[in-house]
């Protein structure tokens, strides 16, 4: 079997998008994705066993997905897509595993754009281990692809505009909404939706759907944060109050809803799991999620030939992953010799354009609800902050006390980071705890190492793996 | 139908059968995972931590937290959000990191 020109990580919209764009110049592509079906996480469609009456449910994503997921199957003959096919690791000289089916196969790769998207932030509290607490992107797996309501009576407690759509289609299921908690300032991004509603269609969605919260009577609490989730085995209760401009609770307004459910929704962080291992140089910027790799105009990180696009490269939605993608599969079709650079040049053009106009939009989202200070000081000493290896904010902080002010000292002093979810659920905010312990800037302290395997894979798959492997210097 | 938080605006599900839940049968559709089935039936703890004992369920819903695994046929730290649920399935709440079934 030959070895494929590109390889493409993930089947989102980025990831689909570049290998629309590669295929259709001519690049021998292949597209490795862990779900059933393509899509991602905003454009995935049911499993096989539902049948699919009437899409309104799946709200404007639904109609946006298909039209990127025809154009991928009018080419699909052209382009090797693998299914249930998740890469675990990255080794030296550019080869790469995957598992599927059981089974660990090796992969070299010459040109690799990664699009591996994002996930929800995530945001200790006291109480947020307990069964009932979910992220919002968790919960809206369940209602749009598995058609079940996550509880009976529903906080959502977060900020941004996808805590509303997740509570739209629960109140569409038939759930109840106890409230909605919007740290921030919702007139603020109201207002901007407005004044770019001419350009931007999926902006309006925002205002439907703070029609219908309204007419379904559910509270839309602005400037409100959730403090605490308290219950015996499961969620009973949520401590909520009043924030101030920091996001710091005023102690007065302190009061409690008695709810089964909540749905935490404060943006998401990039997954750069597959971006750390390649080597790619990474930057902080907090205002797009987090960690994210250094890119130039063709997306191409600082390892040639390795392109990162969508949210896994900074948090800008579908619209943009979508552009990206286009970009970087014109890119790799150029530097692969399938079109002149006078042909790209033209090709990319009206992508390079909408992604101006889509990046003045950002910039005002972006100042309105990324996360403020008082977010990352809900936690008590005795809440749990590395959840997979049961570490509490006091045990982080008597670490970092003793002198381990480095992230990856840290982890080899405590297990932090060392559990199943490998860090994803616990480094964001262990990086918030040590800037605030040690006084020094978020973007100055040192993110986990990555180490294969990013998710875990049965042992007898790591035993099938043909070939010996080199892993990176540096380790 | 039974009383459970399935929502069935919109979509028809597929053939309905059983799995094991701790020996109780609950019920499952076709291309429902795990998770799903068991939040229906407002199960929610899937396990109890190795060090606090303290229950836990599901929390990502798209595989990253591991906060949702049980032992499913005996093989235990699987997910149930990333798991179809199959007709005849047998689940544990898994309690720490639990024992695995030595295969010889």
């Amino acid at each position: 079997m030959k070895n494929p020109e590109l390889i493409i990580i993930g089947a989102g919209p980025g990831g689909i998008a570049a290998a629309v764009e590669a295929a259709r110049a001519g690049v021998d592509v292949k597209i490795l994705d862990e779900n059933p079906k393509p899509g991602g996480r905003i454009y995935g469609q049911l499993n096989d066993g539902f049948k699919l009456l009437n899409p309104g449910f799946l709200g404007p994503d639904y109609e946006k997905g298909k039209v990127l997921l025809t154009e991928f199957d009018t080419i699909r003959e052209k382009i090797d897509y693998l299914h249930d096919a998740l890469v675990f690791a990255t080794f030296e000289n550019r080869t790469m595993a995957f598992h599927q089916a059981g089974k660990g196969q090796r992969l070299p790769f010459n040109k690799l754009i990664l699009a591996t998207g994002a996930y929800d932030r995530p945001v200790p509290f006291p109480g947020w281990t307990l069964p009932g607490v979910l992220t919002a992107g968790g919960a809206q797996t369940l209602v749009k692809m598995q058609r079940v309501l996550p509880g009976k009576n529903i906080l959502f407690a977060g900020t941004g505009p996808l805590q509303l759509v997740v509570a739209n289609q629960v109140l569409d299921g038939g759930g109840k909404v106890e409230a909605i908690l919007e740290a921030g300032e919702i007139n603020n991004w109201l207002k901007l939706l407005k004044g770019f509603s001419r350009n931007w269609g999926l902006l309006t969605d925002g205002l439907q759907y703070m029609r219908a919260i309204r007419k379904a009577d559910v509270p839309l609490l602005r400037r409100h944060i959730i403090l605490e989730a308290r219950g015996d085995r499961q969620v009973e209760e949520a401590v909520i109050a009043e924030v101030d401009k920091d996001w710091r609770a005023i102690e007065k307004t302190r009061r409690i809803l008695k709810v089964d459910t909540i749905c935490l929704g404060y943006g998401l962080v990039p997954s750069v799991e597959l971006t750390r291992l390649v080597g790619c140089q990474h930057r902080y910027a907090p205002d797009l999620g987090g960690w994210i790799p250094a890119r130039n105009e063709d997306m191409e990180t600082s390892v040639p030939g390795v392109f990162a696009v969508g949210d896994g490269a900074g948090v800008a939605g579908s619209a943009m992953a979508t552009f990206e993608g286009r970009i970087a599969g014109i890119s790799t079709a150029q530097s692969l010799g399938y079109i002149s650079s006078e042909e790209a040049r033209k090709r990319k053009k009206p992508y390079l354009n909408d992604m101006k106009k889509m990046g003045r939009l950002r910039d005002a989202l972006d100042r309105i609800s990324y996360p403020r200070p008082g977010l990352f000081e809900l936690a008590h000493d005795d809440t749990i902050i590395c959840r997979c290896e049961e570490l509490t904010l006091g045990d982080i902080k008597s670490a970092i006390g003793k002198g381990t002010i480095e992230m990856n000292a840290l982890k080899r002093m405590t297990r932090m980071g060392m559990g199943r979810c490998q860090g994803r659920m616990c480094a964001p905010a262990v990086q918030e705890i040590i800037a605030r312990q040690t006084q020094t800037p978020a973007a100055e302290i040192e993110y986990l190492n990555q180490r294969p395997p990013t998710k875990l894979v049965p042992i007898d798959v790591l035993e099938s793996l043909p070939g010996e492997f080199e892993i990176r210097h540096g380790w | 139908m039974t009383q459970d938080l399935r929502i069935w605006k919109d979509v028809q599900r597929g053939q309905a059968f059983e799995i094991e839940v701790d020996g109780v049968p609950v019920v499952a559709y076709e291309g429902e995972t795990v998770a799903a089935a068991l939040m229906a039936a407002g199960i929610r703890t899937t396990n109890k931590t190795a060090v606090g004992d303290e229950p836990r369920g599901i929390c990502c819903g798209i595989g990253l937290c591991y906060g949702c695994m049980m032992v499913i046929d005996g093989v235990p730290n699987t997910r149930t959000c990333q798991t179809l649920a199959r007709p005849g399935m047998r689940l544990e709440t898994q309690k720490g990191l639990q024992r695995w079934e030595v295969v010889e």
